[in-house]
């Protein structure tokens, strides 16, 4: 049988190109009329986005102005800021959110949780996904096209999209914590957790609030999971001790393999000590 | 071959003496006048959409690369001094910036008009698999590009970005070491993504889009798979016309196939 289908595909092929010659049209102009205008539609579009996202920039001339600067440009417009604040590897006040077309593999971190199956969310689904893309004319041999002909194709298809789709939705209105709502919640943090008379604590769990830890870890109930960071509530409950939450602040890969934590070596030793005080004085909501 | 004799072969010479050393013009026209399906329609123009895309993204990546600076100290006031200070600086930013987004939006949809029309079946196997190598590539380019502009957001994306590759298994420590140049982002790691972004990258981009490019035209595209009678279905009957007599159409017409 697999010979049958195989020596029907080639002579579909070469009726193709039978059919091609005889009744085909020249690319050149019909085709390549199509092509042109598509062309041109495309670099309209790509000069609008950049037009939208300089004009709506505010500033006191909000208008089109080829020649000279915008005042305000670390302000967001309709695009969002030409630029952000200068990089700088001691502020970890960050967002760590990436370019809009990577927010389905940045979802994918919300879903798998760490430390168990975060690897499944950075690197199995998304191989899995490139191994699947790559192979699938050899999964798929019919010679079959039409679409309605070929249900398993069309409902995978329909069901790749919706899923990238929702990943990008999820991904796009994930909220950000503030570090200035964080803040006021210390207090609380220290009661419910009763560190209330460790000042070194309490500085650490000020620190927490506001360096951008809650972007990613949860803490009674604040924060997100962003890359599905574990929630720190009862960190300390562990014992790892001190020594261990500097070690594995200054580098957390070395510490915990695999770990996507960013260093916070930048902070300095009295920052680092104070986080790692707060840290292990977290045993869980008294 | 002879020399020019008429005006008309004076006028063509040029072109005759570069076609009896390269055989180029033959190419071109081989190029331009190779027969496709007459019922291709409007998606099929997805695909030379994203070359469009891409050949933008090359231009203003050159115009870019002119002015930018891939040091930690100079990067972001180099970008500020093309966004605020260059004459068109911010289009010409803009369009980088946004055109990155766009080609990728236009390769997705292309390799789902190729998914519909079941145009990745053979003998089209491996221009699917190129195509899916240029979709890796392009997402590639977007995550160093990211990167460039040296501000907060790019730089802590990155940073994540980065340990994601490294916590995968086997290769993943050896390919967050090569980005980086280093076990952190440091001072190499800008000019590192730059190399990447703006020669390794499109290097293999260039590549492969030739490959792309000549498997379209060597294999030929195929027809909407919902055509009457799409290219393979073998040669069209012409519907029977009856004779028909008048003044201005006095003979039968044969019933012409749509080209």
């Amino acid at each position: 049988m697999a010979e049958d289908r195989l020596a029907q595909r080639e002579r579909v092929f070469q009726q193709y190109k039978r059919d091609v010659k005889e009744r085909g049209k020249p690319f050149y102009p019909y085709a390549m009329f199509h092509d042109t205008l598509m062309s041109f539609v495309v670099a309209v579009v790509i000069i609008g986005l950049a037009v939208i996202w300089k004009w709506t920039t505010p500033g006191h001339h909000t208008g089109f102005n080829l020649f000279g600067t915008t005042d305000h440009p670390d302000q967001a417009g309709w695009l969002g800021k030409l630029y952000d604040e200068p990089a700088d590897p001691g502020t970890i006040s960050f967002v760590p959110r990436p370019d809009w077309y990577f927010y389905f593999l940045f979802y994918l971190l919300r879903i798998f949780k760490w430390p168990d199956s975060v690897i499944l969310g950075t690197v199995g689904i998304p191989t899995i996904a490139l191994v699947l893309l790559i192979a699938l004319p050899f999964i798929d041999l019919r010679s079959e096209r039409r679409p309605l002909h070929r249900p398993v194709a069309m409902v995978a298809g329909i069901l790749a999209i919706l899923s990238m789709g929702i990943l990008t939705y999820k991904g796009a209105t994930a909220q950000e914590s503030l570090p200035t709502e964080n803040l006021t919640r210390v207090p609380g943090w220290a009661q419910k957790e009763g560190f209330t008379a460790n000042k070194q604590a309490v500085a650490g769990a000020k620190l927490f609030a506001v360096v951008g830890c809650l972007n990613c870890h949860t803490y009674l109930g604040t924060g997100n999971h962003n890359l599905g960071a574990p929630d720190l509530s009862a960190e300390g409950a562990k014992r790892k001790g001190v020594a261990f939450q500097i070690a594995h602040l200054k580098c957390p890969s070395c510490v915990t393999k695999g770990s996507p934590m960013p260093s916070f070596a930048n902070e300095g030793a009295e920052n680092l000590n104070a986080l790692a005080a707060f840290v292990e004085a977290s045993q869980g909501p008294k | 071959m002879a020399a020019p004799s008429s005006r008309y072969e004076r006028i063509l010479y040029p072109v005759d003496w570069l076609e009896e050393r390269s055989g180029l013009v033959g190419g071109v026209k081989y190029f331009l006048f190779r027969k496709v399906p007459g019922d291709t329609n409007w998606f099929q123009t997805l695909g030379s959409a994203t070359l469009t895309a891409f050949l933008i993204q090359a231009v203003t990546g050159v115009i870019l690369a002119m002015y930018y600076k891939p040091d930690p100290q100079n990067a972001y006031p180099s970008i500020v001094h093309i966004t605020n200070d260059l004459w068109a600086g911010w289009l010409v930013r803009g369009m980088h910036r946004w055109g990155a987004s766009v080609f990728i939006i236009l390769m997705f949809l292309h390799m789902g008009r190729v998914f519909l029309f079941g145009a990745y079946k053979y003998p089209r196997e491996l221009n699917w698999i190129i195509g899916v190598l240029l979709l890796a590539l392009g997402l590639a380019e977007g995550f160093t590009g990211y990167l460039l502009p040296w501000d907060q957001t790019s730089y802590w994306a990155t940073t994540v970005g980065i340990n994601i590759n490294g916590s995968a298994p086997f290769l993943g420590p050896f390919l967050a070491q090569f980005l980086q140049g280093g076990t952190f982002i440091n001072a190499d790691t800008l000019s590192r993504f730059y190399a990447i972004h703006m020669l390794l990258l499109p290097g293999a981009i260039f590549a492969l889009i030739g490959l792309h490019l000549y498997l379209v035209i060597r294999l030929g595209v195929t027809s909407p798979p919902w055509s009457k009678h799409p290219a393979g279905s073998g040669p069209v009957t012409p519907p029977a016309v009856p004779p028909r007599t008048g003044l201005t159409e006095p003979t039968p017409r044969g019933g012409s196939v749509r080209g």
